[in-house]
């Protein structure tokens, strides 16, 4: 194995596949910054230009621009509010409220610096993981999958805002993002539920105009408000020490930044759950932390361990969702499912071959993750002061630049206008969240985990009736939600109590 | 309120809705449905009953304090949907250099030479990465195709 694994690695130092890696590097680190373009978009266009590669160069290649979508896209979530990618939205909450107070630098830093570790931290689990993961894949059945996406939104309700009345909007928001998921036809029935009589809603409502509109808008409007620059200005000179202290808040929080990567790499690797649950679960872990409510309600303006766990989550996904799309031919996300068609593409089958004969070209996977990260991060370090005196610009220059690729971004995802009047009417929704007070991550999670957690009951319920309830693992994901729900109105009561 | 009560209101669509729906395809909404209209429901009654001294803080960003309700507020909707109707009815191509100048002369009120050169280098980039290189099909805005 250890020989496999150095084959690997000399596989992707080949010239030629070290040339496709950078190419893929380069092509990536601007898709992710773009809001319009996606990263699974981006590799399925790329597809057709690997025929004439052999296996390691297209994967250098393929892996090379996924790996650091969701680092760049982390930079324009933190820099403009913008979620760059919708696996990067998360990281607006905190490090778009970083860059607003001048800690822009500070902000860049963490999320490099995290999302390093999370790349690195998936890498390993991929190359850990492959031997043990049949076991733990196998033990989460349908039940067990339903469960684990209430648990992550009771564990992001709960923790979300503050008090009871903070949980009840928490679990409120987290409710309509799971009834908004049944918009579109019914996959089991073929029913088309809520389409308001139009043919656009029938694929049900898609998430990047969604994202776009719930975050950039408000960030948008508020801007234009303000009529200043995103950050009043930056500390003279501070930007590179800033960053700085962004990497060492990163080593500062370890153990939260490793934990995070494992929440991430475990998302990844169950299929179905999808990318851009791992960030705010994550982020939902990084809230934990804080050692009182006090330090809680820092989370959302500013707080840095808000910037490094979905940095990190984000980033050990795609290690994660590696794991059964090399062993076991399941993608684990949209991304993967694309990347499969690139195996049969080169003439590989996923599975047990893929981990004896192909070993060094599975290893040079983990190894082409590794090196893109490293080489992103170098490269977005370089450029850290351009990057975060960006946010120093008049704000009158930038909000016509911000709105063109909101809009492209939103309209690209079907060609179509609705597209843009869904980010409109969920602009509105946001601005009117954050008016009130509402958190917005349970909402995006809600949605997100719908169409997941509706079939995952569906398929349950056909398969055990009422039994899956009864399911040891099940239980268990039961009385973590009940924990999760009961702890913080204990917490507050206490505190009530105290005072 | 005004949240809750449309959630209230949505929910109840919802449920009464998906009544009429087979079982399969009924479940989930049901099951979402009904007790989103009850949180709901309970969220409006605390509204009403205990109305809030203070705003709850929820692990997000705070709007400016100027920003409340004021009329920079509706100016910025106004941009917002001024844009979105250049798209509908110019199309793509032209709504954007159109509203990017316009936004820099009048809410900047920058110079013509930024204003211009900032103007061409967006729709450079525009079209130069969205159209020539990605081939994204932008749809000819409504006016034009009347027109032609």
């Amino acid at each position: 194995m250890i020989e496999a694994l150095f084959e690997g690695l000399v596989l992707v130092l080949q010239w030629k596949a070290l040339a496709f890696m950078l190419l893929g590097i380069g092509l990536g680190f601007w898709v992710g910054l773009l809001p319009g373009l996606g990263g699974a978009t981006t590799l399925a266009l790329m597809l057709p230009f690997i025929y004439t590669m052999q296996p390691v160069e297209a994967f250098a290649f393929l892996l090379g621009m996924h790996a650091v979508v969701a680092t760049t896209g982390d930079i324009t979530s933190v820099l403009f509010g913008v979620p760059g990618e919708a696996t990067a939205a998360a990281t607006i909450l905190d490090g778009h409220a970083m860059a607003k107070k001048g800690e822009a630098g500070r902000a860049l830093g963490a999320v490099l610096a995290s999302s390093l570790v999370g790349a690195l931290v998936g890498a390993l689990a991929l190359a850990l993981a492959i031997p043990v993961v049949r076991p733990l894949v196998l033990t989460f059945g349908s039940p067990e999958l339903f469960m684990l996406a209430i648990v992550g939104i009771a564990f992001i309700a709960s923790l979300s805002a503050d008090g009871t009345r903070g949980m009840l909007r928490g679990f409120l928001a987290g409710g309509l993002g799971l009834a908004l998921a049944t918009i579109g036809q019914d996959p089991q029935a073929g029913v088309a539920r809520y389409t308001l009589g139009t043919l656009y809603l029938w694929q049900g409502l898609e998430l990047v105009p969604v994202l776009v509109g719930i975050f950039a808008i408000p960030e948008i409007i508020d801007l234009m408000v303000r009529g200043r620059s995103i950050a009043a200005q930056l500390p003279a000179g501070a930007v590179t020490t800033g960053a700085w202290e962004g990497v060492k808040d990163t080593f500062r929080h370890f153990w939260l930044t490793i934990r995070c990567s494992l929440i991430g790499t475990f998302i990844g690797i169950m299929p179905g759950i999808g990318g851009s649950v791992a960030q705010w679960l994550a982020y939902g872990h990084a809230t934990q932390s804080a050692r009182n409510a006090e330090e809680r309600k820092g989370f959302g303006q500013g707080d840095v361990r808000g910037v490094l766990g979905p940095g990190a989550a984000n980033n050990s996904k795609e290690g994660g969702s590696l794991i059964p799309t090399v062993a076991f031919g399941v993608p684990g996300s949209t991304a993967m499912a694309i990347l499969l068609g690139g195996f049969f593409l080169l003439g590989l089958v996923p599975g047990p071959d893929m981990l004896t004969r192909h070993l060094p070209v599975t290893f040079s996977m983990v190894w082409t993750i590794v090196l893109a990260n490293v080489v992103t991060v170098l490269v977005c370090f370089l450029f850290l002061n351009r990057l975060a005196r960006l946010t120093t610009v008049r704000g009158a220059l930038l909000i016509p630049v911000i709105m063109v690729l909101v809009f492209i971004g939103s309209y690209t995802s079907n060609n179509h206008y609705g597209d843009i009047v869904v980010t409109l009417i969920f602009g509105a929704v946001g601005y009117l969240m954050v008016l009130g007070g509402w958190p917005r991550a349970p909402f995006v999670l809600g949605l997100v985990l719908g169409k997941i957690a509706e079939n995952y009951l569906y398929i349950s319920m056909a398969r055990y009736d009422a039994d899956w309830l009864t399911r040891p693992v099940v239980l268990v994901l039961m009385a973590l939600a009940a924990v999760v729900i009961v702890y913080p109105v204990l917490q507050s009561r206490r505190k009530v109590a105290r005072a | 309120m005004a949240l809750a009560a449309l959630i209230m209101l949505a929910a109840a669509y919802g449920v009464v809705t998906a009544w009429g729906w087979p079982e399969k395809a009924a479940l989930f909404p049901l099951v979402i449905g009904i007790p989103l209209f009850c949180l709901a429901a309970v969220e409006a009654a605390w509204s009403l009953l205990r109305p809030e001294r203070r705003q709850t803080q929820a692990m997000d960003f705070n709007l400016s304090a100027e920003g409340h309700g004021t009329r920079r507020a509706a100016m910025a909707v106004g941009w917002m949907l001024g844009f979105f109707a250049a798209i509908v009815l110019l199309g793509f191509p032209l709504a954007v250099p159109l509203f990017v100048f316009l936004y820099l002369k009048l809410q900047g009120r920058e110079s013509w030479t930024l204003s211009l050169v900032m103007t061409a280098a967006v729709w450079g980039i525009f079209y130069g990465l969205f159209d020539r290189l990605l081939h994204l099909p932008f749809a000819a805005g409504w006016l034009l195709g009347f027109l032609r």
